[in-house]
């Protein structure tokens, strides 16, 4: 083994057991020891007892053709955002110590490449083995081990992609023509994909039309026989050998299609290499330029807060005089207009949603309604994970805990300032949900009631959205106080290699919620049950009631979270970073 | 102005601040020395409220920090060693966040004073991550000075300085000690102590070993009379 590689696998293997062993030496603190016994009835209640047997429904529809089909479509929709808007900066940039080591170190930047697939294996065995789990048939039996390989095979494929197409696009953007030129055949080759898949599912428009009509199981019937017609079948089998392996345990096929997942491996970990190849010194500068990026924003793992031009976004002025905690609210918004970009999201977001949900209204009748029920899904799923992903509260300040401290504010106001914002900047974007039906309301009005959308019900929405966001963030807010160790400070965006750990995250978190409705739930149900109005405007009374019971729990919880937050050591955080 | 009694800290099994009391007059400037570990940084920390002390009490300008720390907090400035800032607000919206934080009713006026005095003027559209190390200090300088605090505890407020910014630092110092700010200063440059400060607080693994005027320490330790401050530090941290 040559000695560089030698040399990281002694770091990031030292690395992993002495963060194990601090972790395993904080739970000598009683708050942690109490959540290290609750997160292990958690695990153990999610992974091993909350999970289907191998004989379950579950596992027939896996193993379902048409589940293969599809879920490789939208794979490679998935890794399509890759190639297009760019992969998180986590794909190309190492940590500022391996910067600071592995960069002046005579290492190649082969061997760069390497240490960043080596250090991504962390993440995707545990991620493996979270799924592997959840997915289980028999714990015991040959199927896990086969799914955990299928599982493995996948992710490492993915990370590889994500980190290839990261490379492409560097290349391109800092090379310009003569990039183009060095990345044209990965151009090519997963254009082509993109294009094969693009020209099925327009070939077939007018059936997909027609079967919108019948509802969701004859669109996703229509969608499987348009994506098995010869060109895009042919452009998704690299995906779809990907995908075989973790669907078809146990059956004679398995090691076959496997072995075909591995040769779609091999080929990845060959395209990285030959792209390192391609790599002139500049685009090794470039990933130093990019790590170098994240080591300046690791405090707050923004991103660049300047456009191209060098302008900055402009943000509401704060005005000097009024309640000081409207600083921290305000600082909070910031963040998110020029580190998250948070206003250019929202409004492409809606400008899109409006968009789809004109053609929506020309395609059919039922494709409205299935575009409405969608947008509901959507925004019942960005309740609950938006949380993991809109950082700008105190899991974006407690790297500056020290500074937080002095301010002259009481801690039960810094907390509540800091959840204020980013319940604000959520609502916002879970809101803007609503163009959806609005947009069919303005086009006909009877087009919105056949979905069953009413105006009391939207108004519901509408002022249900604040407070449970408030309630998910203060949890969210409230984890990371009291437990720094363990949460991810910083807004930092992960990959998919993390999608297990978040997964249980969102559970716990989902868990914790749904304890805290028990009485707005109860609230409002009482409410409707006197009224006996269950659609009507009693819908926004009842909704109104269950935000004001949220409120009225949420206020001890706040103020304890500040004696929390005035109790907590610097130390304890900044040991945590 | 700055009355401490009795300061312990303890982390652990480990003393870090053994039972250390002062005072620090109105327009006093006070060197806080001592070797590496010996719990500068805790004192100054506990001073700022960041650290809760395990026994003894602070007061701040007449506010006891237990009792009532916004009130406290509200008339001091902790300037640390590696500024804390924000990396997406620009100079001036950090001193506007400042003011908004500390209630500075006229800060519209004070701010494009203290930018200049700070030479920050031509980068006042800066973000952070724009800035050189020395200009970050001075920003963080600036936000501790905006709401004219009554206490200043500056920890190596010189790192990072470039020689014209040192004098320009010594002179802000100056000036505000003049005005009656009671300032605690931390450092590790010798001379910069001699030169500023008006006693002397030298702290040994969390203790005070000695506290006062050079005169003072003097007649305390005969033994360093005619020494340097180099040497009589040596003497006693050694």
């Amino acid at each position: 083994m040559p000695a560089p590689l030698r040399a990281m696998l002694f770091l990031y293997w030292h690395a992993f057991r002495n963060r194990l062993r601090a972790q395993a030496a904080r739970a000598r603190n009683p708050r942690y020891l109490v959540a290290v016994a609750l997160g292990a009835f958690y695990l153990w209640w999610a992974l091993f007892r909350n999970t289907r047997g191998a004989d379950a429904p579950f596992s027939t529809l896996l193993q379902s053709p048409t589940t293969l089909l599809i879920a490789s479509a939208l794979l490679l929709i998935t890794s399509a955002r890759w190639w297009l808007f760019g992969s998180d900066r986590s794909a190309l940039a190492f940590t500022p110590a391996e910067v600071q080591f592995l960069f002046p170190a005579p290492i190649s930047r082969r061997g760069l490449i390497h240490a960043k697939l080596l250090r991504m294996q962390l993440a995707i065995l545990l991620n493996t083995f979270v799924f592997t789990i959840i997915f289980r048939g028999d714990a015991t039996s040959l199927v896990s081990w086969q799914r955990a390989t299928g599982w493995w095979l996948l992710f490492s494929t993915l990370a590889m992609h994500r980190l290839g197409a990261s490379m492409v696009r560097s290349a391109a953007i800092e090379h310009g023509r003569a990039g183009w030129r060095r990345v044209l055949v990965s151009g090519v080759v997963f254009g082509g994909m993109f294009a094969g898949v693009a020209f099925g599912l327009l070939a077939a428009l007018p059936e997909l039309r027609a079967a919108s009509d019948e509802g969701l199981r004859a669109f996703l019937r229509a969608m499987s026989t348009a994506l098995e017609a010869p060109v895009p079948h042919a452009a998704l089998w690299p995906v779809r050998v990907l995908i075989a392996p973790v669907l078809h345990t146990g059956t004679a096929a398995w090691l076959r299609e496997a072995l075909l997942a591995v040769g779609v491996l091999l080929l990845h970990y060959a395209w990285l290499v030959r792209l390192d190849t391609a790599f002139e010194e500049a685009a090794l500068d470039h990933t130093r330029y990019r790590a170098e990026v994240m080591q300046r924003f690791r405090s707050s793992q923004m991103g660049e807060a300047r456009s191209k031009k060098g302008k900055l976004v402009k943000v509401p002025r704060l005005a000097l005089t009024g309640r000081p905690e409207m600083a921290i609210a305000w600082k909070n918004v910031v963040a998110a207009l020029r580190g998250g970009s948070w206003k250019t999201q929202l409004v492409s977001f809606v400008v899109g949603l409006s968009l789809l949900a004109t053609l929506a209204r020309s395609t059919s009748r039922n494709a409205a309604d299935m575009f409405v029920g969608v947008s509901i899904g959507w925004g019942a799923m960005l309740l609950f994970i938006g949380p993991l992903w809109m950082r700008f509260d105190l899991r974006l300040d407690l790297p500056r805990l020290a500074m937080l401290k002095t301010m002259p504010l009481a801690g039960w106001r810094i907390v509540t300032a800091q959840i204020a914002a980013v319940t604000l900047l959520h609502s916002i974007t879970v809101w803007s949900l609503m163009v959806v039906p609005l947009v069919l309301l303005v086009q006909d009005p009877s087009l919105f009631e056949a979905t069953g959308a009413t105006i009391p019900i939207l108004a519901a929405i509408a002022v249900g959205v604040p407070a449970f966001n408030a309630l998910m963030f203060t949890i969210h807010n409230g984890v990371a106080l009291l437990f720094p160790a363990w949460v991810r400070l910083g807004t930092e965006a992960r990959g998919f290699e993390t999608m297990g750990q978040n997964l249980l995250t969102t559970g716990a978190t989902a868990f914790v919620a749904a304890v805290a409705l028990v009485f707005p739930v109860g609230a409002a149900l009482l409410v409707l049950w006197l009224t006996n109005d269950w659609g009507g405007w009693s819908l926004l009374l009842a909704t109104a009631l269950a935000s004001l019971v949220i409120a009225i729990e949420l206020w001890p919880v706040l103020r304890w979270l500040g004696t929390v937050f005035e109790n907590t050591d610097v130390n304890d955080v900044a040991a945590s970073l | 102005m700055i009355e401490v009694s009795g300061y312990s800290k303890q982390y652990g099994d480990t003393l870090a601040v053994k039972s250390l009391s002062f005072t620090v007059a109105p327009g006093d400037v006070l060197g806080l020395v001592g070797p590496n570990g010996a719990g500068k940084t805790t004192t100054l920390r506990a001073l700022a409220g960041i650290l809760q002390p395990t026994s003894g009490s602070i007061r701040i300008a007449g506010v006891d920090m237990q009792q009532d720390p916004v009130a406290a907090k509200s008339k001091l400035a902790f300037i640390p060693d590696e500024p804390a800032l924000f990396d997406y607000l620009t100079v001036e919206e950090h001193l506007r966040f400042v003011a908004r934080l500390y209630g500075v009713a006229d800060a519209e006026s004070r701010i494009p004073g203290l930018l200049e005095e700070l030479e920050l003027t031509a980068k006042r559209d800066a973000l952070p991550t724009e800035l050189s190390r020395g200009m970050k200090q001075k920003l963080a300088i600036a936000c501790g000075l905006l709401h004219q605090p009554r206490v200043l505890l500056l920890d190596e407020p010189l790192t990072g300085l470039d020689p014209v910014g040192i004098r320009r630092m010594k002179e802000t110092i100056q000036a505000r000690a003049r005005e009656g700010t009671a300032v605690v200063l931390s450092s590790h440059l010798l001379h910069l102590v001699e030169e500023l400060c008006t006693r002397l607080l030298v702290i040994r693994r969390g203790e005070a070993v000695a506290f006062g005027t050079i005169d003072d320490v003097v007649s305390a330790r005969p033994e360093l009379e005619g020494q340097t401050l180099e040497e009589m530090f040596i003497a006693l941290t050694g």
